[in-house]
C-alpha cells in the first residue's frame, strides 16, 4: 500500500482552503505550514498563456532524503498493517517511511530538532515547529502526515475534506482501482527535483499549459546534502544532554506532581 | 530606575495582605494526563457542535465547530449540508481567527477624545446605551427621525435597520451591498425580467458559461464554485471577457481581452449578430418578451466591426462567441455578475445580459438562468409604518417622482452624504453605523469624514475596529456570527440536476460570546427602550426570534439540533418557465423616465495619457476589507501586488517584485506600498489589484498598512444614472518608484 | 532555602500585582491601595517610581480626574488602543498571534494539572492577571518547582515582550512601574541570589 494524493489543477481554483484547514486541524504556527498554495502566472508558456497554482505538501517519497538525513539514535520499531494485522520491525531514526502505508512520519519525542531533514527536503515540505522548542532544541520537525491519525479514524485528510472544488483526491496508489491510480493512468505525475529520483507520491494533473507552468516554475533543486550532514553531525554531538533533558519534559513534571497531590487527597 | 534589592532578599522582608482570589480552586475531573504529547492530537476527536452558519462572506455555508475546553479549534462544513457539504473556503476555515482576533472589540467604549482621533475608555453597557439613547433622542427631538442616517451591512444589521427605518422612521438608510455592489444588477434585472437574478445560473448543467468580469476562483462562494467546476468537468465551454487573465480566464476556452468599460458594446454586438442572422430563439422571443422590434432596431448599429473597434478585440472572436452561444442555446449560462458597479454605465450592461439570456431562451432551462425552489421561512422584525415621502431624499417633489427611479431599497449614499454636508434640504445630525465600514466600502473618504465631522452623535456597532469606528462617539462590541443565533439559511441541493431537496439551517452559536459582546437584538431593543419604543419591540432575544421563525415551518431549535443543525425536506423541480414570465427587451417605463428603453452602450472616459485605469477585484482569501486583520488569511496572501502589463513595465524600467506606491489622477497617493506583478496577463491600459488591503485603522495589528488600499485611490465616482449607484472603475493611476512618478506608456 | 514565610510573602506580592493590572476603578484604587503600592516601592528603593506615579496622579491630563486618565490609558494599552493595540495582556497573542491559541490551551492544561480551573467570571486562562493569580496560588502552597516551571514555560516566554511594549509605549508612569514590578518579581535571580542592578 502506498498512500498518495492527486491535485487536479483542472478543478483547483486556488482558494487556499486546504492550507487553512490544515493549520486549524494540526495547530500549525501562523508563520509555518504543512502545505501551501503558490499562485503561478499569468506567464507565457510554450503551450500558451497560463495561470495556475502549486498546492504543495509532503510527497511521502519512495526514497525520502529526509529520512536518510535524520541523525537521531536508531531504535527498533514495530509497524502494524491496519488491514491484515501483519507486523514488521525496522530499525529507524526519528523519521521513517512506514512499510505498510508508505507515509513518511516523525517521532517528535525522539526528534532532536536539528532541522537536517528540513534542509534535505528539496520541496521545503518540512519545518521545525518553534512551538515545540525545549531546553535543547529550537523545536521539533513537523510536516504533512497525510493526516494519518484522521485517515486511521476513517476520515479524509483535512485538506481533502475542505477542498471546495474536489481537486484533492487521496487514496492508495498501489490499488489499481483507486481514484488516485486512475489519475496516474491519465497522466498525473509528481514533481521530481532536477537530477533526483525520489518518487514523489503527491501528484499533479492538469491541462498542458498549467502543467507546463507548474513544472517550469516549481521543480526544485536537490539540497546540498553536505550541509545537511554537517548539521546532523553537530546535532549528534550534543545528543547526550538532550537525552538527559528529555526526562524532565515540560508537562511530565507537572503531571507527576499532580499524581502525588491526588494520592495525598485520598 | 533602580530597585535596590534583589527579589530574594526582598521576599525575606516584605509582607502584604493577600486579597481574594477569583480563580476558584477545584480538582479537575479529567486530570489523567501525565505528559502532553508533542504531536498535536488533531481536532477530529474534539466535540462537534452543530448549527454554525458562516458569515466570513454572505454566501452562508453551513458549519460545524470542533470545540475543545470551550475553545473553538476548527470550523468545518456540516457533513449534512446539501449545499457546501464538508467543504468550506479559506475564509470560512479562518473564522476561528476572527473569533479570537485580539484586536476585536471587547467592551463598550466611549470616545473621550475627538471624532477621527479618538481616546477610548471602557464603560459599562448601561452607560454606553444611555449615551446612545440620549444622543439619538437629542437628534430626533431637534431634527426629527430624518436627522438620523444609518449605514448597515450584514445579517446582524437587518433588525436595527428595520428599527430605524420602520419604527423611528428615517429614509436615510444606505446599504453598501446595494449601492456599491449588487444593487444595479438587481434593479436592472427587475426592469428586464421582473426579479433580481442573484447568481442563479445553472452552471453545473450548462454547455456554455459566459462571464463578464466574473472571476470565480478569486471570487469564492463554495456551492457556486462547485457548480462552476462541475460544469467545466462536464465539458462546458467557458467564455471570459476580462481585461485581465483572471482565475476564470485561466480556465477559459475563449478569453476576450476586452477594453475596460466597453462590455455593453460587446454584448450588444453579440445580440445584434444573433438577431441579424436569425440565430436567436424566435419562439421564446415571441412568447415571452416585449419590445423586440424597438430593441432590435436600437441595437442594429452594433455590427461586429463596430464592436471590435470599440472593445479592441477581433471581430472574428465576437462572432465565434455568438455562434458558440447560439449553437448551445438554450443551455447556456449568462452570468449576471455580482459586484457590478463599475463604470457608471452598468445598469445598461446588466440589462443587456438579461436580454442576451432571453434571445438565447436561457431562462428556466437546464444550464440557463434557473432560480432554485427553496423553502420559505417567515422572519420576525419591526412592524412596518408608512412614513411618507416628504423627507425621502430620493424623491423629487416638484416632479412627484423618484430621482433615481430604479434605485435599490434605501436611499442612495451620495444623496445622504450631500444632504448631511450641505444641511439641505434638512440637517442629518445623528449616525448609526452597523457592521458597515463606509470609510472603506464607500468611495470618497474625505467626503465621508466631513459627514461624520458635522454630526451631533455617531454610534458604531461592529466586531472589529474598522476604519469607520474611529469616528464613533460610542463604539459597541457585537457578538460574531459564531457566538449568536441569527439568520436562517435556506436553499436547495447545490446541483439542480440532483434529487430535489430543500434545507433549513438556522444560525446557532458554536461558542458563547467572550468579554462583553452583545447581539443586535439586545442592543436594538435597549436603544428602543430608551427612545420610547419599548411597546413595539417585536421579540425579546435572538434565540426567541429564531424559535418563532422556525415555528412558521413547524420546526424548533430543539428539532434542528436533533437533526444535526440542518432540516432537509423534499424539494421541487426548478426547471420550467412560468407562464407569465416576460422579458422587457425594450422597457417602456425606462423610456418614459428618460432613459434608453433598449440596452445602450454609454462610452466611458478614456484613460488620460501617462495613466492606466485602476481595476480591482476579489482576493480568494479576503471578503472586501472585513478580513484584513485575520492572521491566517493575512499570512496566506500578505499583500496585493499590482498587476501591470509586461511590455509597459519594460518601458518603465519596472521589474517583477519592485516596490511601488500608487498615485491617482487627482493627486491622491496610496500612502502605503506594494509590489508589482509584471505579466502578459493584463492589458496595457489598466492595472489591477486585489481589493481589501492597506487598512489605515491604527487599531488593527495585522492588516494595517499591508498592501495598498484601492478604495483610497478611487476618488472619482461614476454615478449610474438609473440607480444612483457609484461606479468605481473610472479612476486613473500612475506608479511611484523610489519617489519618482512613472508614466505608464500607452 | 526558601522558607514557608517567604512563600506567603511572594503569594501576596503576586496577588497584589494581579490586582494592579485590573481595569482602574475607584472601587479598589483607594487610598489604601496606593499606600500599599507606595510601601512596596519604598521597600524596593523605588523612590523615583513612587514620585513619578504621584506626580502623574496629581496632574491628570485631558480628563476629568486621574481615574479617567488611567482608564483611557488602560483601554489603549490593553483593550483597543491607538496607534495600535499596544500590549494585549494575553500570552497567546505573543506566542500564537491570536487569542485562544495553542498557548492558551497549554496554559489551561497546566492549571488543571495543578488542580485548578477557571472561575466563572474569569477572563481567558493566559491573561496576565490570572497567570499572576495562579503563581500566587502555587506560592501559597509552597509549590516552588511548579512556580519555577510555570514562570519559565508560561510566563516569561511572553511577558518580556509585553513588558517591552508597555515600557516603550505607555504615557502613564503607573503602568510602566507596575510592569516593571511584575518583571522584577518574575525574573529569576542569578545563582548568588544577587540581581545585578540594571541602572
Amino acid at each position: 500500500m502506498q498512500y498518495g494524493m492527486i491535485i487536479d489543477l483542472e478543478r483547483c481554483v486556488g482558494c487556499h482552503a486546504c492550507t487553512i484547514a490544515c493549520k486549524a486541524e494540526w495547530e500549525v504556527p501562523v508563520a509555518n505550514g504543512r502545505n501551501w498554495v503558490n499562485r503561478l502566472g499569468p506567464t507565457m508558456t510554450p503551450e500558451g498563456l497560463a495561470s495556475t497554482y502549486y498546492p504543495g505538501l509532503c510527497n511521502h517519497c519512495d526514497a525520502p532524503l529526509c529520512v536518510e538525513a535524520c541523525p537521531a539514535d536508531q531504535v527498533e520499531m514495530t509497524f502494524t498493517d491496519a488491514k491484515s494485522g501483519k507486523t514488521k520491525t525496522l530499525t529507524v531514526a526519528a523519521t521513517w517511511k512506514d512499510p505498510f502505508d508508505g507515509t513518511v512520519q516523525i517521532d517528535k519525542e525522539r526528534c532532536l530538532g536539528c532541522g537536517a531533514c528540513a534542509d534535505a527536503c528539496p520541496y521545503g515540505a518540512r519545518y521545525v515547529n518553534p512551538d515545540l522548542a525545549d531546553d535543547n532544541s529550537m523545536g521539533k520537525a513537523d510536516k504533512c502526515t497525510y493526516c494519518k491519525p484522521r485517515v486511521e479514524a476513517g476520515l479524509d485528510p483535512a485538506c481533502v475534506q475542505t477542498c471546495i472544488a474536489g481537486a484533492r483526491i487521496f487514496g492508495d496508489l498501489d490499488d489499481p482501482n483507486s481514484a488516485v491510480s486512475k489519475y496516474v493512468k491519465k497522466g498525473a505525475r509528481g514533481i521530481e527535483p532536477h537530477g533526483g529520483h525520489l518518487g514523489p507520491n503527491s501528484r499533479y494533473y492538469g491541462n498542458k499549459r498549467d502543467i507546463s507552468l507548474l513544472f517550469s516554475t516549481s521543480t526544485p533543486e536537490l539540497a546540498d546534502l553536505g550541509m545537511t550532514r554537517r548539521r546532523a553531525m553537530l546535532a549528534t554531538l550534543v545528543k547526550p544532554s538532550i537525552n538527559k533533558a528529555r526526562d524532565i519534559g515540560l508537562l511530565g513534571l507537572a503531571g507527576a506532581m499532580l499524581v502525588k497531590k491526588m494520592s495525598e487527597e485520598k | 530606575m533602580a530597585f535596590n534589592l534583589t527579589r530574594r532578599k526582598f521576599l525575606q522582608t516584605a509582607s502584604l495582605a493577600a486579597a481574594a482570589v477569583p480563580l476558584s480552586k477545584v480538582v479537575s475531573a479529567d486530570t489523567g494526563v501525565t505528559k502532553a504529547p508533542l504531536d498535536a492530537k488533531g481536532t477530529f476527536g474534539d466535540q462537534t457542535v452543530v448549527g454554525g452558519i458562516c458569515e466570513m462572506c454572505f454566501w452562508r455555508c453551513q458549519l460545524v465547530g470542533k470545540v475543545r475546553d470551550g475553545r473553538l479549534m476548527k470550523l468545518e462544513g456540516n457533513p449534512k449540508s446539501i449545499d457546501n457539504g464538508t467543504a468550506i473556503c479559506a475564509r470560512g476555515n479562518a473564522g476561528v481567527k476572527l473569533l479570537y482576533d485580539p484586536d476585536r472589540l471587547k467592551y463598550p467604549l466611549k470616545n473621550v477624545g475627538k471624532r477621527g482621533a479618538p481616546k477610548w475608555k471602557r464603560v459599562t453597557w448601561q452607560e454606553a446605551l444611555d449615551e446612545c439613547g440620549n444622543g439619538l433622542n437629542q437628534v430626533t427631538k431637534k431634527y426629527g427621525a430624518k436627522g438620523i442616517a444609518v449605514f448597515p451591512h450584514g445579517a446582524s444589521a437587518k433588525y436595527p435597520m428595520h428599527y430605524f427605518e420602520r419604527t423611528v422612521g428615517t429614509h436615510n438608510v444606505s446599504e453598501a451591498s446595494f449601492f456599491q455592489c449588487r444593487g444595479i444588477r438587481d434593479t436592472a434585472y427587475v426592469a428586464t425580467i421582473g426579479k433580481a437574478p442573484g447568481e442563479k445560473v445553472d452552471m453545473a448543467n450548462t454547455k456554455v458559461l459566459f462571464f463578464l468580469g466574473t472571476h470565480i476562483g478569486e471570487n469564492i462562494h463554495v456551492s457556486h464554485v462547485k457548480q462552476y467546476v462541475q460544469g467545466l468537468q462536464n465539458g462546458a465551454k467557458l467564455v471570459v471577457a476580462d481585461p485581465r487573465f483572471s482565475a476564470s480566464a485561466a480556465k477559459a476556452d475563449i478569453w476576450v481581452q476586452i477594453k475596460p468599460g466597453t462590455d455593453t458594446a460587446y454584448v450588444l454586438a453579440i445580440m445584434n449578430y444573433l438577431v441579424q442572422n436569425n440565430k436567436y430563439d424566435a419562439d421564446f422571443v415571441e412568447d415571452h418578451t416585449a419590445g423586440f422590434d424597438e430593441f432590435s432596431e436600437a441595437i442594429k448599429e452594433w455590427t461586429l466591426e463596430k464592436a471590435a473597434a470599440t472593445c479592441e478585440i477581433p471581430a472574428a472572436q465576437i462572432k465565434e462567441v455568438a455562434e458558440l452561444l447560439a449553437a448551445n442555446a438554450p443551455n447556456v449560462a449568462i452570468h449576471p455578475g455580482r459586484h457590478v458597479s463599475w463604470y457608471g454605465n452598468d445598469f445598461q450592461r446588466e440589462r443587456a445580459l438579461g436580454c442576451l439570456t432571453a434571445l438565447l431562451g436561457a431562462f428556466y432551462v437546464k444550464g440557463g438562468w434557473v432560480p432554485p425552489k427553496g423553502p420559505k421561512v417567515s422572519g420576525i422584525s419591526w412592524k412596518k409604518h408608512d412614513h411618507g415621502n416628504e423627507h425621502n431624499l430620493n424623491y423629487n417633489h416638484e416632479e412627484d417622482e423618484k430621482r433615481y427611479p430604479f434605485n435599490p431599497p434605501g436611499t442612495p449614499t451620495e444623496l445622504i452624504r450631500d444632504c448631511a454636508i450641505s444641511g439641505k434640504p434638512y440637517p442629518i445630525k445623528g449616525c448609526v453605523v452597523w457592521g458597515q465600514n463606509p470609510m472603506q466600502t464607500i468611495p470618497g473618504q474625505e467626503k465621508m469624514k466631513k459627514v461624520f465631522q458635522q454630526m451631533d452623535f455617531v454610534m458604531c456597532v461592529d466586531v472589529m475596529p474598522t476604519d469607520v469606528t474611529l469616528w464613533a462617539d460610542i463604539l459597541l462590541p457585537e457578538a460574531s456570527y459564531l457566538e449568536r443565533y441569527d439568520y436562517i439559511k435556506t436553499g436547495t441541493q447545490w446541483n439542480l440536476a440532483d434529487e430535489h431537496q430543500q434545507f433549513i439551517a438556522p444560525r446557532m452559536p458554536l461558542v458563547a460570546p467572550m468579554f462583553e459582546r452583545k447581539d443586535q437584538v439586545y442592543i436594538t431593543n435597549e436603544l428602543a427602550k430608551r427612545m420610547g419604543h419599548a411597546a413595539e419591540i417585536p421579540v425579546g432575544s435572538l434565540e426567541e426570534m429564531t424559535e418563532k421563525s422556525l415555528a412558521s415551518v413547524d420546526l424548533s431549535i430543539a428539532k434542528i439540533k436533533a437533526e444535526d443543525g440542518i432540516h432537509i425536506q423534499p424539494g421541487k423541480d426548478p426547471y420550467g418557465l412560468p407562464e407569465d414570465f416576460e422579458v422587457q427587451l425594450y422597457n417602456e417605463d425606462l423610456a418614459d423616465a428618460g432613459f434608453p428603453g433598449a440596452p445602450t452602450y454609454i462610452p466611458v472616459p478614456e484613460v488620460p495619457k501617462g495613466y492606466a485605469r485602476l481595476l480591482y477585484g476579489r482576493a480568494p482569501v479576503h471578503t472586501f476589507n472585513r478580513s484584513q486583520n485575520n492572521v491566517w488569511l493575512h499570512n496566506a496572501m500578505p499583500i496585493n501586488p499590482i498587476w501591470i502589463n509586461d511590455h509597459a513595465a519594460a518601458k518603465m524600467g519596472l521589474m517583477d517584485g519592485d516596490t511601488v506606491s500608487v498615485v491617482n489622477s487627482e493627486g491622491i497617493a496610496s500612502g502605503t506600498t506594494t509590489t508589482v506583478k509584471v505579466t502578459p496577463g493584463i492589458r496595457k491600459d489598466c492595472v489591477y489589484m486585489y481589493h481589501g488591503y492597506g487598512s489605515a485603522s491604527p487599531f488593527m495589528t495585522v492588516g494595517k498598512n499591508a498592501g495598498v488600499d484601492d478604495q483610497k485611490l478611487i476618488s472619482i465616482l461614476a454615478i449610474d444614472p438609473e440607480t444612483g449607484c457609484s461606479g468605481m472603475r473610472n479612476n486613473f493611476v500612475k506608479l511611484v518608484k523610489n519617489g519618482k512618478v512613472l508614466d505608464i506608456p500607452a | 532555602m526558601t522558607n514557608p514565610d517567604t512563600s506567603k510573602d511572594i503569594a501576596s506580592v503576586y496577588r497584589f500585582l494581579a490586582q494592579c493590572m485590573e481595569y482602574p476603578d475607584r472601587s479598589w484604587m483607594s487610598k489604601d491601595f496606593f499606600q500599599a503600592l507606595d510601601h512596596l516601592l519604598e521597600q524596593l528603593g523605588g523612590q523615583d517610581e513612587k514620585e513619578a506615579i504621584h506626580t502623574a496622579l496629581d496632574n491628570p491630563g485631558d480628563f476629568a480626574d486621574f481615574i479617567e486618565d488611567l482608564q483611557v490609558e488602560y483601554t489603549r494599552l490593553f483593550i483597543n488602543g491607538i496607534p495600535h493595540l499596544v500590549a494585549p495582556p494575553y500570552g497567546s497573542v505573543y506566542m500564537d498571534k491570536s487569542l485562544q491559541g495553542k498557548f492558551a490551551g497549554d496554559t489551561l492544561a497546566f492549571y488543571r494539572e495543578k488542580g485548578f480551573a477557571m472561575g466563572e467570571k474569569a477572563d481567558l486562562p493566559d491573561h496576565l492577571i490570572h497567570e499572576l493569580e495562579f503563581l500566587s496560588l502555587l506560592a501559597s502552597e509552597s509549590d516552588h518547582d511548579g512556580e519555577a516551571l510555570f514562570l519559565k514555560k508560561f510566563f516569561r516566554p511572553w511577558f518580556g515582550e509585553f513588558h517591552r511594549r508597555v515600557t516603550l509605549e505607555t504615557h502613564h508612569p503607573y503602568f510602566r512601574v507596575i510592569s516593571q514590578l511584575i518583571d522584577f518579581f518574575t525574573k529569576e535571580d542569578d545563582n548568588n541570589g544577587f540581581q545585578p542592578n540594571p541602572a
